[in-house]
């Protein structure tokens, strides 16, 4: 038992947990056809209920699912996995219709819309039952009080709301500036323009996979890596001091990590060129703000030129250069990961005079 | 799917019928449940059974209310009512007539109170009407001023009008009265005799389950209306919570559930039903802490805004207790509450909250000996504490060591110092828990050794008074220490040191003294204490030369042995490398090496010892030499009460729960290097608090105080009234307590420990409560600083001090204050064999005040318990008024007094002379023993001799 639960908190390590996520989406892809059967379907969430099962009767893993905090966390990871695995399989089975020439399921029926009794009816019983719910859960799990705030003693670990975790996860690899202000304004601002990136037809009230491959692998990635998977991470595998603990973990508030960060500037100053870093900041981090310049104005323009030249000639100059500026704006947060975890970068640009660091 | 279209349906609708039918039973269900579970509260429950108990417990005491009543009373004023009322029949008539016009009044009267009402309410606004358009300078204000004259007159007459009626009134009921007047005031008499009766029958029509109070008044969703349960809260102004950002008023609503807590009668009921014991200093309305200005919570501590069990943040006395609630409550260490309850024990802690600063507080018991256990372990010599800045330092002096000890017995001595006198306070400071390992064992021999070899370089010379003083004879010797009130201070190997007490082990216990130092020393010590150390507390016991040997001698033969040996040898590697560890500490590696060359052998002994010192805090406890100036050790303990469970580091130790604040202190105690378990540390960063090995009880004690210490939060209103008397009082409680005068005499209820030793109480120290009012203050100056034998009969005698005048001016103050006795200088008339009334003399010799009291010679044949002191004194030492009261009624100013009671009925007297005035015939034997002279006095003589 010991064991098993040793090779569950290996692998909650965020490098791994992360890791494993992306993993999971590229399986999702690639595999499609044969994760869409119902067998798999329910081994799914056979799988993640006889996990938490298997956790409850560990007392580190059982304080921290059935805190009332923590509880619509839990329920979110099953309706999480039940969804997206749902879309995918009506995305493949529609595939398959419209590879058969049959055309997506939704089509067969569009010249009748059932709106009474069949729509109302059942948004009124859903009204209900969400209300049931609600109150349910409000009896049964008292609202979270802790004791009087002291500005003398913060909690430990100070969380955000769940549906912020996310965010809270990026402060480990940005400055505030960036994670709490730049990059959730962004967050807004390009699920914001999507509709007016995206101007495909396809997959316009039906599901599919197939015919919008990139855009789904895409949206996946941003919405369950980037978003959820941060929050469950969050949520369950960070405590006291913001440190990592697995799930079967006690939550040790003296536990240590090694973390020994260095800048850009360090390695290349002091590590490659081995002279000490010059004094004036602009010269000693002129690499990184190379680097960085270099990463936002040439980068998308050279993806249009070669990867991207496809949806550069689809999608016109302007639309094009917003949604890859969004797209590289998104993957400027794992990239920062992997260069913490692989080189332990602290900051590409870090001008500490004036509180200015990426 | 297919057969969608076939129906029109997407989906079956009588499905969806049974669907939504189920679904809004749910919902129904499941806001039924909502309100239910709202409403249910375990407060509610314990309010009904104690709505039951009290109907209960009303009926009983109307019971007994109504056997109390006085029968034959009742019985007579009943018939002398029935009589009265045949008067009354007799002229019905009459009666009749008057009442019918005196209904015809009362209604004149409510006809002509209401016209006039309203009249004075038009006049009142007509006036402000007119007095505002006249200010304002407005029109019409002449038709207004002569409206409100005419409102004026009308009112005044209305008023007259209303006069008149009640007037005749009056008249009526003194005619009515004729008649009918001797029934009233039978009535009122039966009345009075049945007053608490007919208050527990209102309370129990009050009390008595109904319907309409159980069904309707508290019913869910209408208990909003008039419910007979509901939350019972007080709001205290005085007394704050600290909530971090803001201090807010104490709202406590304990006594939703503790409904008795304030109520005689409940005493043998169990909570939450008992009453708080002891209800005139605590709760009572006219107790010092009342319970509508001191609620609940300043005291106990715990949510008291909470009405839940587990909110309340309650605290389990015993284990016992805790399991008790775990299985009835689900209860756990409350940790959403940053002040849970004391356990009851410590509850005195709350005390010194406002209480501030003081060592004794009365009736404290549990806080008291808590804070003298404090001061005997020297916790504040290490641990800077608020209230005890200025206190001496608890070890003795080590500047003069060299005369005194030789290093093999300190060393064996430090080792581990209870195994050579299992009752000392001096806690262990090697071989540890986190320093027992056999790798620790040389390191620790190299540090005992340096300490003392510091110590013995670092060592004044010391000139005994007697050189080679001549031995003397152990067995006279011990019957000294046993009678002269040595064990006031000392214990002689006699009981733990938890059992005996903090002010028996004020003084270093004498078990085994014989294998520690040199009979010089002891026989120089015992003859003149503050010839070796002039800053002693030790007094002089005024000790002839030979008593002296005597005890010396005795002290000496008490040897045991015992004493830990050395667990390595120490050799120079080691006095190196540990050398080079402490300076590792504080320089540079290089430098550290170039400093431990420079030194020889023996200074770097020396250097170790000094650094090892100041690691453990050796002098905070002793005068070292060298050490005069350094800062004291340990974390500061003045807030620590208050202080934060997070704060404190539980490390490895799992087996207390991370959530006590309490538990951490007794497991901290309990061995103070536990935190240190399971981890990596080098020597110097391992934790040197120093094992005191306390009892559970000690510890228990130590954890009050610990508690006691708090953040000061509480308003000036919370805090008791000061005043010079009041200043006099702590001051000289403090005084008496840190000078162990307790230790052999009761003083405000508090001490006296040597009394337990003698065979009978009158032959102990005396009571000193009352000694403000007893004796005069000059008197009570030339005592203290050269006390007299005024009981030769006693064994034990008072000890020479050698205070200084502000301390003796304290007690004195003190001992006044306690009195509420007038200052030092009062009118004395000197009496006279000339100016005394005749009589005294003869009442005297009846009474046979001789038979006890000494007049010069001891008389005869009257036990030694019996003998009362030499009333030749009085004059010189008593004062005069004390005299009277205590003639009156000796028991009252020492209770258990063998002095007999001469006037028992007070102030009637059995005795003839003076008229059978019991106050002259007090007042004439007082004068006559005033006339006597000759007894001993300090003053004079013995002021100048004392030391």
């Amino acid at each position: 038992m010991g064991f098993i639960k040793g090779i569950i908190n290996t692998l909650a390590d965020p490098r791994l947990f992360f890791l494993l996520a992306v993993l999971s989406l590229v399986l999702l892809v690639w595999k499609r056809e044969k994760i869409v059967s119902n067998s798999v379907g329910y081994g799914l969430v056979g799988v993640l209920g006889a996990f938490f099962l298997f956790g409850t009767f560990d007392p580190n893993f059982r304080l921290i699912i059935t805190k009332p905090d923590n509880v619509p966390i839990v329920g979110l990871i099953f309706l999480l996995v039940f969804f997206v695995w749902y879309g995918m399989r009506e995305g493949v089975l529609n595939d398959r219709r419209i590879a058969a020439g049959q055309g997506p399921i939704e089509k067969a029926e569009s010249d009748r819309v059932w709106v009474w009794p069949d729509l109302v009816y059942t948004e009124l019983i859903s009204l209900i039952v969400c209300s049931v719910i609600l109150i349910v859960w409000s009896i049964l799990l008292k609202a979270p009080l802790e004791q009087p705030a002291n500005r003398a003693l913060t909690p430990n670990p100070s969380k955000a709301p769940w549906y912020f975790l996310g965010l809270q996860e990026m402060l480990v690899y940005f400055d505030p500036w960036l994670a709490g202000v730049v990059l959730p304004s962004l967050i807004i601002v390009g699920l914001i323009c999507i509709p007016y990136i995206d101007k495909n037809p396809k997959g316009n009230g039906y599901y599919t996979f197939k015919e919008r491959k990139a855009e789904v692998t895409l949206f996946l990635f941003g919405f369950a890596i980037l978003w959820v998977s941060l929050i469950v991470l969050g949520t369950f595998l960070r405590g006291p001091n913001w440190n990592f603990f697995g799930p079967f973990e006690f939550w040790d508030i003296h536990k240590l990590e090694a973390l020994t960060n260095v800048n850009l500037s360090d390695y290349i100053w002091v590590r490659a060129l081995r002279t000490g870093l010059p004094t004036n900041w602009f010269i000693r981090e002129i690499f990184g703000i190379v680097l960085v310049l270099a990463y936002v104005f040439v980068v998308p323009v050279a993806l249009g030129k070669s990867w991207f030249k496809k949806y550069y000639e689809k999608l016109g100059a302007p639309r094009y250069y917003v949604g890859a500026f969004l797209f590289i704006m998104m993957m400027a947060l794992p990239i920062k990961m992997l260069l913490r975890w692989l080189i332990n970068l602290k900051y590409i640009v870090a001008i500490p005079e004036f509180f200015f660091n990426i | 799917m297919a057969d969608k279209k076939s129906v029109g349906h997407a989906y079956n609708v009588d499905f969806l019928n049974v669907v939504f039918a189920a679904s809004s039973l749910f919902l129904l269900l499941s806001v039924v449940w909502m309100v239910w579970d709202d409403y249910d509260r375990d407060w509610k429950n314990t309010q009904r059974r104690f709505a039951d108990l009290e109907y209960q417990v009303t009926q009983a005491s109307r019971e007994q209310a109504a056997r109390a009543v006085d029968k034959n009373k009742m019985a007579q004023l009943q018939g002398q009512r029935t009589a009265a009322e045949k008067n009354v029949t007799a002229n019905q008539q009459k009666v009749d007539d008057l009442q019918k016009k005196m209904r015809d009044v009362d209604i004149r009267i409510f006809r002509q109170q209401q016209d006039a009402n309203f009249a004075k309410a038009t006049y009142d606004h007509d006036r402000y009407d007119f007095e505002s358009v006249r200010a304002a300078g407005g029109s019409g204000v002449e038709q207004k001023g002569q409206k409100i004259a005419d409102e004026e007159k009308a009112l005044r007459e209305l008023n007259l009008g209303l006069e008149r009626v009640i007037a005749e009134k009056a008249d009526l009921t003194k005619q009515l009265g004729q008649y009918t007047g001797e029934v009233t005031r039978i009535g009122k008499d039966i009345d009075e005799l049945n007053t608490e009766l007919t208050r527990l029958d209102k309370r129990l029509t009050v009390l008595a389950p109904s319907l309409v109070k159980d069904y309707f008044r508290n019913a869910p969703l209408l208990d909003f209306l008039a419910p007979t349960i509901k939350v019972k809260q007080i709001i205290l102004p005085d007394v704050v919570d600290d909530v971090n950002f803001t201090k807010v008023p104490k709202l406590d609503r304990c006594g939703t559930c503790h409904l008795a807590i304030d109520k005689k009668g409940y005493e043998k009921y169990p909570q939450p039903f008992k009453t708080h014991p002891n209800l005139s200093t605590y709760l009572g309305s006219d107790s010092v802490h009342p319970m509508d200005k001191i609620g609940c919570t300043v005291c106990h501590e715990g949510m008291g805004q909470s009405v839940s069990f587990e909110g309340a943040a309650h605290a389990p006395g015993t284990e016992t207790q805790q399991k008790e609630w775990e299985a009835k409550y689900h209860w756990e260490q409350p940790h959403l509450w940053d002040y849970p309850m004391l356990p009851t024990k410590m509850t005195e802690a709350s005390c010194a909250k406002c209480h501030k600063r003081e060592v004794y507080v009365p009736k404290a018991d549990a806080l008291d000996v808590a804070y003298a256990t404090y001061e005997r372990a020297g916790c504040y010599a290490c641990h800077k504490t608020r209230g005890f800045e200025n206190v001496r330092k608890p070890g003795p002096i080590l500047t003069k060591i060299q005369s005194k000890l030789t290093p093999d017995w300190v060393k064996t001595w430090i080792r581990n110092p209870r195994a050579v006198k299992p009752a000392t306070w001096m806690p262990r400071i090697w071989y540890n828990s986190n320093s027992s390992a056999p790798e620790d064992a040389k390191r620790n021999e190299v540090e005992i050794d340096a300490v003392v070899a510091y110590l013995f370089a670092n060592s004044d010379t010391y000139q005994p008074d007697v050189k080679n003083p001549p031995h003397g004879d152990a067995k006279s010797g011990e019957k000294i220490v046993k009678s002269i009130g040595c064990q006031g201070c000392h214990i002689v190997g006699e009981g733990k040191r938890d059992e005996v007490g903090p002010r028996r082990t004020f003084g270093q216990p004498l078990e085994n003294i014989g294998s520690k130092t040199t009979y010089e020393w002891v026989y120089n010590w015992v003859r003149n204490p503050k010839h070796y150390n002039p800053e002693t507390y030790m007094p002089n016991l005024r000790l002839t030369d030979a008593q002296a040997a005597d005890v010396a001698t005795y002290l000496m033969s008490l040897k045991q042995g015992g004493g830990d040996a050395a667990k390595a040898t120490p050799d120079q590697a080691t006095v190196d490398a540990v050398l080079l560890d402490y300076y590792q500490a504080v320089m540079p590696f290089e430098e550290s090496k170039t400093e431990l060359a420079k030194l020889d052998v023996k200074a770097r002994q020396l250097a170790l010892g000094q650094k090892v010192i100041a690691r453990y805090g050796c002098f905070s406890c002793h005068d070292i030499k060298g050490f005069d100036k350094t800062q004291p050790i340990g974390t500061e303990l003045s807030e620590e009460g208050t202080k934060s469970v997070s704060r404190l580091d539980f490390a490895f130790v799992k087996e207390i729960p991370h959530t006590s604040k309490l538990k951490w202190f007794g497991a901290k105690l309990h061995d103070p290097r536990l935190f240190d378990r399971g981890r990596v540390l080098r020597p110097l960063d391992r934790l040197r608090m120093p094992n005191f090995e306390l009892s559970d009880v000690e510890n228990s004690r130590l954890v009050t105080a610990i508690m006691s210490f708090q953040r000061e939060i509480q308003p000036a209103a919370a805090m008791p009234v000061k005043s010079a008397r009041t200043d006099n009082i702590s001051q000289g409680r403090t005084l008496v307590h840190r000078r162990n005068c307790v230790g052999c005499h009761i003083i405000e209820g508090d001490g006296g420990d040597f009394l337990k030793l003698v065979a009978d109480p009158s032959l102990g120290p005396p009571m000193l409560t009352p000694e403000g009012a007893r004796v005069q203050p000059d008197w009570l100056y030339a005592f203290l600083r050269g006390p007299i034998t005024i009981r030769p009969w006693l064994e034990v005698r008072m000890p020479t001090f050698g205070l200084d005048d502000p301390n003796l001016n304290g007690v004195i103050n003190y001992f006044g204050a306690v009195s509420n006795a007038v200052g030092s200088f009062q009118t004395h008339q000197v009496m006279t064999a000339s100016n005394v009334a005749d009589g005294g003399k003869p009442l005297f010799e009846a009474m046979q005040c001789q038979k006890c009291h000494v007049l010069g010679a001891l008389p005869k044949d009257t036990p030694i318990t019996q003998l009362a002191p030499d009333l030749r004194m009085a004059a010189d030492r008593l004062q005069p008024d004390w005299i009277l009261a205590w003639l009156k009624g000796p028991a009252a100013i020492l209770p258990g007094t063998r002095m007999p009671a001469f006037w028992p009925d007070y102030p009637k007297s059995p005795y003839p002379q003076f008229g059978g005035n019991a106050d002259a015939q007090i007042k004439a034997i007082r004068d006559y023993v005033l006339t006597f002279r000759g007894g001993p006095t300090p003053k004079g003589g013995g002021a100048k001799t004392a030391n």
